[in-house]
């Protein structure tokens, strides 16, 4: 979800189009019409113009610019998207770019275009560098998948070759910088080269633009020259470049800025770009170009997921108030999304789509009619219940993070290396506070005693809620039970106490249970049990050992015990 | 106020003080009398003397001074080492002895004492005609007695640490009292005189009622407890009950009661329910499968990374990933399998697809769920246990619950969508307003973000919804539309909570947690 920064003016001067005059828009207006694109305004300042804009749909990376935002708008202000001529003008000799052998095994596609008559504006450079930047980082995936340069034209002389060179083999004055440096110096010493290097791991030769007379362009995807790849304010010629490993993102890359240079009045001249080695589009593919496929769908189909009767007619309008091309027949409709986007993946994407153009306040709820019977979980209703006897039996409820600490879980309840210590970890680590699952519940009832000695006495906690542990019968390796936990502290506190809150809890769920004396490092010896009920164990009821009260900085005695509920919920 | 209640209120040492009347209800009792007959220190006496007046039960008599001599501290100094007069008259005699001559200076200086002593000393002793000053303003004694200094030596010697009354002394020594007490701007003198004032008190009419009332009421036996014997023998009804003081406060206890957090979501689950959804539970440990890869959500998407979801450390890996489901998923990510969609066209990876993390999102429940045979019509919700790999602060919680379901039916569609959100603003959050947002989920198409004006924070974010995309339910198994909801409910709580930070719902503080009343 890129949020971007926008000015008000630009907007409006987009809004209209190249030559005409600006079409003011209110804030309000401005926030309503935001809806089309999945766009929330995050902020303003009136003063300057600025608006910063958070666009949600990740598959419309057409949208992360100004440009983009006002197209839509135009779209449905004029009910159909503009013509762009570039798409289907036939130039007789275009500018070419070769490709070089042995680029299909280090990054192999590239789209390029020029765009002349466009005198580049402070607002306009702006838009251009963030929509360079946005696209390259989510879109491009960090400029693995998609990167992208702008140039100055009138520097550059056709043909260009997008090359393949030793790290050694060109060198060039990187922006940023003001010496002559190889391609591997780069990678080795300017910023962008350690940032983005990565991608080029592992690979002897490296990608490499130059123009007819050898000079360079840049180092995709690291950086450009100095020389030509730095667009300046009042520059009117301007070539951009994408280079990558997926073919048709590159030209979908390279058709949204063309759109977005048109939109500002520039001519988009096509690049004819050839390839040494087979491609989906063949080895002459001229960019930008439209991909789209046409798709054909019942109407019905659109109507019955929105539940809505609306007919061939306002359905086609919708979508051509969007950008699309439509064509209707009978009871179907053929769609072509617009060239710079490519997010068709199925008809519900269409579906959306006219919603969104025709608003989704256009649709009157209704209530899904048929009857169903709502109920609780077995586990939840156990849980409920032994939740409303330790209530009764003057418990203070209480809620943990299941996330915990290996110190808190394990080592201060003295159970390193044993079978009551196994916990499911966590592998990326953030902060050890937040690196295991809670194997069991007195951890977090020891967690609030720590911290509440200034509490009034005495303290009775609980918590009913779920651990996990690990147990490699199971495909992923741990179990998700649902415990009891509970616990009494105060200055006379014993096992008895403890013991009578744990038999009124077995008579109310009408189970029985008995205790067998067990060795556990938690607690006293002598003063713990395993609980029994039908054979199994399914708890553990004992006096806090000393030592494990004095880990957790705890002054008073304690007694505690945690049932199995899931086991209990079983039966 | 009535004689009955007047009496209720009144305190012990009140009822003490008003009993002395008691025997003769005509006495008038000075307050020296009360505080013998009553032994009350003087402070209490006059206490509750004073709330007796206020309440007009008793009425003042007489008022008598009586002025009363006693030493200062400069009096009682003299008493230790004579007074001037005396040392300044046996220095004179002594040097009369000797046929010294002596200056006021001399004597002033041999002694210690301060010039205003010394020059009051002498003058006294000069009009005597005791001493005479001769040229040089040396000092001769004449050989008379003083009067005042012989007065001076009985005076301390009787007062030293017993003040008395003015009167009980003769003409002669009251004149060298009054003469040598403390007045303004004079502090070093030996005597001071003060002002003693005697109440002569006797009771008022309602006075007079009260106290009556009350010698009635002390022939009753007073107990603090009524006792199992009492009831049983019936002598309950021979006894006063003492009366408490019922307006100090309570004195505190700590109940047995519900986590205010775990009231709210109960209080949603109950909601829920009543709807007609069904409960569902899950694992908190996940695979990447049901995690994401069944909701459609491509390898490559960035809420997959590092960054974002928390992996297991051991196993790493699930043994098995249930099929057709892995099949039929990997096939809807590649090119759309029998869905009729693109796919994501990558290649799907099953290694990935196995990979251990900690649920991310309560949406993973609902994936099980359509893989199960769901019924149909059918309603299902989760309150599910979620983690993110996030920094914990006032926002971020790493662990957090999500309220998240599915809605199946042949009657699902985008109105039938709404329509659902419409009830949950309403009942929820008892919002009256709505609005309905377009909104992005990778699972969902068309997605909503569904806004309410909530009574008390106004315009808010309530929830997110879909119609699940068929990449989600087809190879799940799932033939008809499905909604899937997810409502955002932390900030509702805080509210209702009184907090501002979400760590605090899930706090360790004992006295916040029994203060916390809750939502009610």
């Amino acid at each position: 979800m890129p949020t971007i920064t926008i000015f008000k003016q630009d907007l409006e001067t987009l809004l209209a189009g190249p030559g005409e005059a600006p079409q003011p828009i209110t804030i309000e207006q401005l926030e309503e019409s935001l809806m089309l694109v999945k766009g929330e305004l995050k902020g303003q300042n009136p003063d300057t113009g600025e608006l910063r804009i958070e666009l949600q749909d990740s598959n419309r990376p057409d949208l992360w610019c100004c440009e983009g935002i006002a197209r839509q708008f135009r779209a449905k202000r004029q009910g159909a998207l503009s013509k762009y001529d570039f798409l289907t003008t036939k130039l007789k000799s275009p500018k070419r770019l070769n490709v070089a052998p042995g680029l299909e095994k280090v990054r192999p596609y590239v789209a390029a275009c020029a765009a002349t008559g466009y005198l580049v504006t402070q607002e306009g450079l702006a838009q251009l560098v963030q929509t360079q930047e946005k696209l390259s980082e989510m879109f491009g995936r960090k400029r693995r998948t998609v990167s992208i340069g702008l140039y100055r034209l009138a520097a550059i002389e056709f043909p260009l070759t997008y090359d393949l060179v030793k790290p050694d083999e060109a060198s060039f004055t990187p922006l940023g910088m003001n010496t002559v440096m190889t391609l591997g110096e780069m990678l080795l010493v300017h910023p962008k080269g350690l940032e983005f290097g990565g991608i080029l791991a592992g690979q002897d030769r490296l990608p490499f633009l130059r123009d007819a007379k050898r000079q360079a362009l840049s180092f995709p995807p690291i950086i450009n020259s100095r020389e030509s790849g730095e667009v300046r304010v009042g520059d009117d010629a301007l070539f951009v470049e994408v280079t990558g490993t997926d073919l048709s993102m590159v030209v979908l890359t390279l058709n949204i800025f063309a759109a977005n240079l048109a939109d500002r009045g520039a001519v988009i001249e096509p690049v004819e770009i050839r390839y040494p080695y087979k491609t989906v589009l063949g080895t002459g593919v001229i960019t930008p170009q439209d991909l789209e496929k046409s798709q054909k769908l019942p109407i019905s189909t659109i109507e019955q997921a929105l539940g809505q009767a609306l007919g061939a007619q306002k359905v086609a309008n919708a979508l051509r108030a969007y950008g699309y091309g439509v064509a209707t027949k009978g009871k179907h409709i053929t769609v072509t999304l617009p060239f710079y986007r490519q997010d068709l993946m199925h008809a519900m994407d269409v579906v959306e789509d006219v919603a969104i153009s025709r608003g989704y306040g256009d649709f009157l709820p209704v209530m899904p009619s048929q009857f169903t019977v709502g109920g609780l979980s077995r586990i939840e209703e156990v849980s409920d219940r032994v939740r409303t006897l330790m209530v009764g039996m003057g418990f203070q409820e209480i809620i943990s993070n299941i996330l915990g600490s290996p110190q808190d879980l394990r080592d201060a309840m003295r159970l390193e290396g044993t079978e009551w210590g196994q916990l499911v970890e966590v592998d990326n680590v953030m902060s050890q506070n937040f690196s295991a699952l809670r194997q069991w519940m007195l951890p977090s009832l020891l967690r609030v005693e720590a911290a509440s000695n200034r509490a009034f006495y005495p303290h009775r906690l609980f918590e009913a809620g779920e651990v996990a542990r690990p147990d490699p019968t199971q495909s992923v390796g741990s179990r998700t039970v649902t415990v009891l936990g509970g616990m009494i502290a105060h200055a006379d506190t014993h096992f008895s106490e403890a013991h009578s809150c744990l038999d009124t809890l077995f008579y109310y769920v009408n189970q029985t249970y008995s205790l067998e004396p067990i060795q556990h490092p938690s607690f006293l010896a002598g003063r713990v049990g395993s609980i029994i009920s039908e054979g199994k164990q399914v708890g553990v009821i004992g006096e806090l050992h000393p030592e494990v009260l004095e880990r957790w900085q705890i002054s008073v005695p304690a007694v505690a015990f945690e049932i199995d509920l899931t086991e209990l919920a079983g039966r | 106020m009535d004689i009955s209640s007047l009496i209720e209120s009144l305190h012990p040492l009140e009822i003490k003080v008003l009993s002395t009347f008691g025997v003769n209800h005509s006495a008038i009792l000075t307050t020296e009398q009360l505080a013998q007959s009553t032994g009350l220190e003087p402070s209490q006496l006059s206490m509750a003397i004073e709330w007796l007046l206020a309440k007009s039960l008793l009425v003042v008599d007489t008022e008598t001074s009586t002025p009363i001599v006693s030493l200062t501290k400069t009096g009682e100094l003299y008493f230790e080492k004579y007074s001037p007069i005396e040392r300044v008259l046996s220095v004179a005699r002594d040097a009369a002895k000797t046929g010294k001559r002596l200056t006021i200076q001399d004597i002033q200086s041999r002694e210690g004492l301060e010039p205003t002593e010394t020059s009051g000393a002498i003058g006294r002793l000069k009009k005597e005609g005791v001493l005479l000053i001769i040229q040089g303003g040396c000092i001769e004694s004449t050989g008379r007695a003083s009067q005042t200094a012989e007065a001076m030596r009985g005076l301390l010697q009787q007062l030293h640490g017993a003040p008395r009354e003015l009167r009980a002394f003769p003409e002669a020594q009251r004149q060298v009292i009054q003469d040598h007490a403390v007045k303004r701007g004079n502090a070093r003198e030996p005597f001071r005189i003060d002002d003693r004032v005697t109440r002569a008190l006797t009771l008022s009419a309602t006075g007079i009622e009260a106290a009556q009332q009350l010698s009635r009421q002390e022939t009753a036996e007073e107990v603090s407890q009524l006792t199992p014997e009492l009831l049983k023998d019936g002598s309950w009804r021979a006894k006063r009950f003492r009366k408490y003081t019922i307006s100090l406060r309570a004195p505190r206890i700590a109940p047995g009661k519900r986590h205010p957090y775990r009231e709210f979501l109960d209080a949603v689950k109950t909601q829920l329910v009543s709807m007609g959804f069904q409960e569902m539970r899950g694992s908190l440990v996940e695979t990447e499968f049901w995690n994401m890869d069944a909701l459609f959500m491509p390898q490559f998407h960035p809420a997959r990374d590092i960054h974002d979801v928390y992996f297991v450390k051991e196993p790493t890996h699930a043994s098995s990933i249930a099929e057709p489901f892995l099949s039929q998923v990997a096939q809807a990510h590649q090119h759309g399998g029998e869905t009729g969609s693109t796919g994501w066209n990558y290649p799907f990876d099953v290694e990935r697809a196995r990979r251990l993390v900690l649920r991310s999102q309560g949406t993973a429940v609902s994936a099980h769920t359509l893989a199960a045979q769901p019924a149909v019509p059918g309603k299902y919700f989760s309150i599910a246990r979620c983690f993110r790999y996030d920094q914990v602060d006032a926002t971020h919680a790493t662990d957090f619950f999500q309220v998240e379901g599915i809605v199946l039916g042949e009657d699902i569609n985008f109105r039938t969508l709404l329509g659902l959100l419409n009830l949950f603003a309403r009942e929820v959050a008892h919002a009256k307003e709505v609005k309905f947002l377009p909104a992005y989920f990778p699972f969902t198409e068309p997605s909503v973000e569904l806004h309410v004006r909530h009574p008390k924070l106004g315009w808010m974010e309530l929830g997110g919804a879909g119609l699940f995309r068929s990449e989600v339910t087809l190879p799940l198994g799932v033939t008809v539309p499905v909604i899937a909801w997810g409502l955002g409910l932390d900030r509702m709580a805080m509210v209702a909570l009184g907090i501002h930070d979400i760590r605090e719902l899930f706090t360790d503080n004992l006295d916040l947690i029994r203060a916390t009343r809750g939502a009610f």
